[in-house]
């Protein structure tokens, strides 16, 4: 799932300085999964937003709202309304949401209210792990199913490199592991360590973002 | 209510209520701009539940709960610990003094104590 | 003859080498490569040129090292993967060749959020094995890593870097395995300073035969002080330096006298690495200490050094 997190009070409310009437719209796919900009972070924000500014903007208004999927113009569409009588809209969906409403809504002011992070899973209650970064070439099957692109902090396909201790990254021995201590103790489970003797060659990196925006086109789905 | 409630208490029933129960007894009452709000367990606290009684006019809010290890949820009252902290936090961000809401724990027989504290705040 | 580079004949003619360190300036101050290059004359084979050593900006390694060329000394160039896609390191290796530089050790690179440059983008295009192969490529088969021919010739010892005392343990034998596959000539080990635990490596290297395959240079690096090591110990990943050598700087005294103990105790370490089947030179890292080299080569009875035989067929740097 994607995983975001609420930006900076601070640098929300430098985005809505003056606004009066102010849309926050929530998403309730990805952000709402990970308690970032569901329907009730929206309404978190939103008591927070007002506090902040009841002096400095004593006559703000803030339309409250949430949709399924804010990557999706049919559930955006409803929004119309609501936009047409404010001068600003706070996304709480993730970049890809901020942008579609950017895109359908093309004279309304949006601001992102979350910084998107990353592709991920939640590890456990509360802490949220980056897992994928979309190489566009899935490796996985090579590696034990441990990603060496995404987990390693150096990306590399023969690793693992002198950093690496007690099965820690030395970039940040006390959150991370070594993706390679990692994929090394998998392959020994599953018998396969003779695919360490072999040496990757360089990536490819076209089929990532490296090769310019990505699109996927299904001729069968097309009208 | 005629006036404001200038302090909001959430209250844990089983310890802070039960406190109260017992100030009631002795014939205390509440101040006229505090408001009681009974929960079943202190860990039900909601962030927004504490940003609204702000918004409402509160200038304090009390999260009362069980003493570590007293919890009959077993770890309610560290929840709402947790959550007054992410308020805390959150009101530091505005600009608004964080200690405006406070998390206290206290037990069923702390009556005298509560009593104080309302008359200190 | 893979590069004719003084390090390879010396090598080829059997001698026990001695390499050793230079860390460039923050800047393009040439003054203080000057007086490091006086330090290290005569002291080493080979003179190692670090890249951007724990992230942090210095003159490059390709531009200071065609700076020792130009005054006679041998350069082993170093060039990390964090910072250079396979574009430009291909280019920088050629404009090092073409400036007369004849070796190059290849890696991985501390990340960069170790260095003054922390908000910088990461490149990491190849890693270290990847890197060795290329070079290898560029200089046996004239191609480069997109298939084209090279023009010109890349004549490169190629070497690369393996730390007998890192994690995971057994990875690290199949990691050298793999750059010797890859092509590496010679290997620059991590710094030691328990030699039991390096004897240890160096036997599962000998009982793979990979000691005939690539010439391993032992690392060393001399302690200013016990609290020096006791630094290392509590900060850099993968090196331990044993109570024992901590004890013995310390009642070594203070200033002057501590360093002296640090330089005699690295000259003993090396004395006893030479006498472990498969290690066939030493390199010496004495980071921002270049001082120490001379009197230690010294002490470890490694001077004078050899010269090496006028190479046979090969081109000209």
């Amino acid at each position: 799932m994607i995983v975001a997190e609420r930006k900076p009070m601070a640098e929300i409310l430098s985005f809505i300085q003056g606004v009066n009437r102010l849309l926050v719209v929530g998403c309730d796919t990805c952000v709402a999964v990970c308690l970032a900009g569901g329907a009730k972070e929206v309404a978190v924000l939103s008591a927070a937003l007002r506090l902040a500014l009841r002096e400095r903007t004593p006559a703000l208004e803030i339309i409250e709202r949430s949709v399924e999927r804010q990557c999706e113009e049919e559930f955006n569409a409803p929004l119309a309304e609501d936009i047409a009588k404010v001068e600003a809209v706070l996304s709480m969906a993730c970049g890809v949401g901020v942008q579609t409403l950017a895109e359908q809504f093309p004279n309304a002011l949006i601001y992102p209210a979350l910084n998107t992070k990353f592709m991920g899973r939640p590890e456990t209650t509360g802490i949220w792990a980056e897992r994928c970064l979309g190489c566009g070439d899935c490796v996985l099957g090579r590696f034990g199913g441990i990603c060496p692109i995404t987990r390693c902090s150096k990306s590399l396909l023969n690793g693992p490199c002198g950093g690496s201790s007690n099965g820690r990254c030395e970039v940040d021995p006390e959150h991370l592991e070594c993706a390679w201590q990692l994929i090394y103790d998998r392959l020994s489970r599953l018998g396969q360590l003779e695919r360490l003797y072999a040496i990757e060659p360089p990536k490819d990196w076209r089929p990532a973002h490296d090769g310019g925006p990505r699109r996927v086109t299904r001729e069968d789905l097309r009208p | 209510m005629s006036t404001v409630p200038r302090l909001v208490i959430f209250a844990c029933s089983r310890s802070a209520g039960e406190a109260f129960a017992s100030l009631k007894a002795m014939g205390q009452s509440l101040p006229s701009d505090v408001a009681w709000v009974n929960l079943p367990c202190g860990g039900n606290v909601d962030v927004l539940h504490i940003l609204r009684a702000f918004e409402a006019g509160a200038r304090q809010v009390w999260v009362l709960t069980c003493y570590e290890g007293a919890c009959e949820s077993l770890d309610g009252n560290r929840w709402a610990e947790k959550r007054v902290q992410e308020v805390q936090g959150l009101l530091q961000e505005i600009g608004i003094a964080p200690e405006c809401v406070a998390f206290r724990p206290i037990s069923p027989t702390m009556a005298a104590d509560l009593l104080a504290w309302l008359e200190e705040r | 003859m893979k590069s004719g580079s003084r390090l390879e004949r010396l090598l080829e003619a059997g001698h026990f080498v001695v390499t050793a360190e230079l860390g460039p300036p923050k800047g393009p101050e040439v003054t203080v490569v000057e007086r490091k290059m006086s330090l290290l004359a005569g002291a080493c084979d080979a003179i190692n040129v670090t890249d951007n050593q724990t992230a942090i900006v210095r003159l490059s390694s390709a531009a200071t090292c065609a700076i020792l060329h130009q005054h006679g000394l041998e350069p082993v160039m170093q060039m990390t993967c964090r910072d250079r896609n396979r574009l430009a390191m291909q280019a920088d290796i050629f404009g090092a060749v073409a400036l007369g530089v004849r070796n190059l050790l290849c890696l991985s690179g501390d990340h960069q959020t170790f260095g003054n440059h922390p908000s910088a983008k990461n490149v990491y295009d190849l890693d270290s094995i990847q890197m060795i192969q290329m070079v290898k490529r560029l200089r046996d088969e004239g191609l480069t890593a997109g298939g084209d021919a090279v023009e010109g010739q890349v004549p490169l010892l190629i070497g690369g870097a393996a730390n007998p005392f890192g994690d995971p343990f057994e990875m690290r034998i199949i990691r050298l395995a793999k750059k010797v596959a890859a092509g590496a000539d010679f290997i620059q080990t991590q710094c030691v300073f328990d030699v039991a635990r390096f004897k240890e490596w160096m036997r599962r290297v000998v009982d793979l035969g990979l000691h005939e395959k690539v010439a391993i240079l032992a690392g060393v690096m001399p302690l200013k002080s016990a609290a020096a090591g006791r630094f290392i110990n509590a900060n850099v990943p993968g090196i331990t330096v044993p109570e024992a050598i901590i004890e013995r700087l310390s009642r070594a005294g203070r200033g002057a006298k501590a360093r002296e103990e640090g330089m005699r105790l690295c000259a003993e370490t090396i004395q006893e690495l030479r006498t472990i089947e498969g290690v066939r030179g030493v390199h010496i890292m004495a980071v921002e200490w270049e001082e120490a080299i001379r009197p230690i080569a010294e002490m470890a009875g490694l001077l004078p050094r050899p010269e090496p035989p006028e190479r046979a067929v090969g081109p000209t740097p």
